[in-house]
């Protein structure tokens, strides 16, 4: 347990001192709440505007989360390759899979941080959800799929990206490409029919709508994502991902040559 | 029995023979040395020890386990700066505490300890990006002093370091072990190694020498050491300065030159007559006692430092 505290504390400590890391992941999704809340919503009724202020919350709140898995997370790792810390735990008696959930969980929790953060602005902001306790249940549920997918794009990114300064691009490009082009910065409606498939495929595109779904119904989220077949392939690329990058992180970054 | 015991260790890399056949043994409690050129095998053989990484054939033991089963009595400090410079030097010790198992009240009082040990209790909170390249050093080495570490390992862990910080910085090493603890030292510095107990010298993936310092200085029969800078280096002065070293050999350095003899204060006058005469202006001549480098440079005909 206490190799587990320990990871956890370090990973945690370090995403809070890290310039870089709170302006990815907190200061530009609260940028992008504040434009769409006021900029991106001008032409729009009056009643459905705090729900489309609340949609721009959540898309925001989940390029967050996919910033700290899928970039923050690599570039930690990478960091402690570069400077000699996997060498010094490998000559340690410690376990691998300890550092790795200790890890996760300082992700987790670094994660919910900033949400928090992000949800509270888009709530200043005007932002309003429109659901029941089940609604928010679910999309607590949708948004913890993203957290899993997210962190297994990561660990991937950190296993196979060996300096940080690539880790981090890498991250931040694949977080920044894939939310673009599967409407998380636009509408579901405005993209083309081929990346509207993409988008209900790849897990925190799929999330992202699944949550807004549960939270503001079918008009905003654009579609109904809530079918067993979406749900079903959102899970289980979620947790695909996350144990792949899990395996190849343990059997990789630790193994000795 | 033996603190590290390595028998016929081999490593290689796709077609490169890292290692060729090591042998070596070092006892409990002694303060043992290896010396050698970037590239000689040193760093993967201190990985291997420390299990970092396995070797192609030969085996490794720690107090007659093998070395995977004796990390808990293994302290590595790697060559890199292996510290987040996020976190404190506390922090960042009760981060290694805490792996080790140490609850996390048993962990705070272990560090504030080891940081009084190290002599550094008073910057302990500072961030450790804010340290000195040598505070950064001790920190880590602080890393691998926790209860049960019998074998210290340390790659290269002055470099960097101005000389004064080296020497202070290896003088606490010795201050802060436990008498029973083994050190096992990487380095290509003569001046650090001649503060080990016995020395290994290894050269290409062989250990070629060992033994305490003086002992291998006495061995290889190295006299004096004669330093020679002139205004010009030259074919002529190299010429003048071979004809007076042993064996003929002569080792141009980036200032000047280096030559050996048994008796450097006779021959002295005579030399620098000799340069005199063809023209080559001396700068700076000192006689001095040979270093390890020296005892390197007879066996290999190549400097340490040249190589690194």
């Amino acid at each position: 347990m206490s190799q587990i505290a320990g990871a956890f504390s370090k990973t945690i400590k370090e995403f809070l001192r890290e310039r870089a890391v709170l302006f990815w992941t907190i200061a530009w999704p609260i940028l992008w709440v504040l434009i769409g809340s006021f900029v991106f919503v001008a032409g729009a009724p009056k009643e459905i505007v705090p729900y489309l202020r609340g949609a721009t919350t959540i898309s925001m709140l989940v390029f967050a989360l996919m910033i700290a898995g899928i970039a923050n997370l690599p570039a930690n790792i990478a960091a402690d390759r570069e400077n000699g810390l996997l060498a010094k735990l490998m000559s340690m008696p410690i376990s691998p899979r300890k550092d790795f959930v200790g890890r996760i969980l300082g992700l987790a929790a670094f994660s919910c941080l900033a949400a928090a953060l992000v949800i509270a602005v888009g709530l200043a902001c005007g932002a309003r959800f429109s659901t029941t306790n089940t609604g928010v249940l679910q999309a607590v549920g949708f948004l913890l799929l993203v957290i899993c997918a997210s962190a297994g794009i990561g660990l991937l990114v950190g296993t196979f990206i060996k300096h940080v300064h690539g880790a981090v691009m890498t991250g931040v490009g694949i977080a920044v490409v894939t939310s673009a082009v599967s409407g998380m910065f636009m509408p579901y409606s405005a993209l083309p029919s081929s990346l509207q498939q993409f988008a209900r495929v790849y897990p925190t595109a799929s999330a992202n709508s699944l949550a807004i779904y549960a939270l503001m119904g079918e008009e905003i989220a654009g579609y109904n994502p809530l079918t067993v077949s979406q749900v079903s392939l959102t899970v289980a690329l979620s947790v695909f991902l996350l144990v792949l990058g899990t395996v190849l992180y343990s059997r990789r970054c630790w193994r000795t040559e | 029995m033996n603190a590290i015991r390595v028998e016929n260790l081999t490593k290689r890399y796709g077609a490169n023979e890292v290692l060729k056949g090591v042998n070596l043994k070092v006892d409990e409690g002694e303060f043992y040395a290896l010396m050698g050129p970037n590239g000689s095998g040193k760093t993967t053989l201190a990985s291997i020890i420390a299990s970092v990484r396995v070797p192609t054939s030969g085996s490794v033991d720690i107090y007659g386990r093998k070395s995977w089963e004796a990390k808990e009595w293994i302290g590595y400090v790697p060559q890199e700066n292996f510290s987040s410079p996020k976190l404190t030097g506390r922090e960042n010790l009760v981060y290694f505490a805490r792996l080790l198992g140490y609850s996390g009240s048993q962990a705070e009082s272990l560090v504030n300890e080891m940081l009084g040990r190290i002599g550094m209790s008073a910057d302990a909170d500072k961030r450790v990006g804010k340290y000195s390249g040598g505070m950064r050093k001790r920190l880590e080495v602080a890393t691998a002093l926790f209860p049960g570490v019998r074998i210290l390992i340390l790659d290269e862990p002055t470099t960097g370091l101005d000389p004064s910080a080296r020497r202070k910085f290896l003088g606490l090493v010795e201050e802060v072990k436990d008498k029973q603890t083994t050190i096992f030292l990487i380095t290509h510095l003569g001046s650090d190694a001649e503060l080990a107990s016995r020395v290994g010298l290894i050269d290409n993936g062989k250990i070629i020498a060992e033994g305490e310092p003086e002992a291998l200085k006495r061995l290889h029969g190295l006299g004096d050491v004669i330093t020679v800078e002139t205004a010009v280096k030259s074919d002529k002065v190299a010429d003048v300065l071979r004809n007076f070293s042993d064996e003929k050999r002569l080792l141009e350095t980036e200032a000047g030159y280096r030559i050996y003899c048994k008796h450097g204060d006779k021959v002295l006058p005579e030399l620098v007559r000799n340069l005199d005469q063809i023209g080559g202006k001396v700068t700076r001549i000192e006689v001095a006692k040979p270093s390890l480098e020296d005892v390197f440079f007879k066996l290999t005909e190549k400097t340490v430092t040249e190589v690194s």
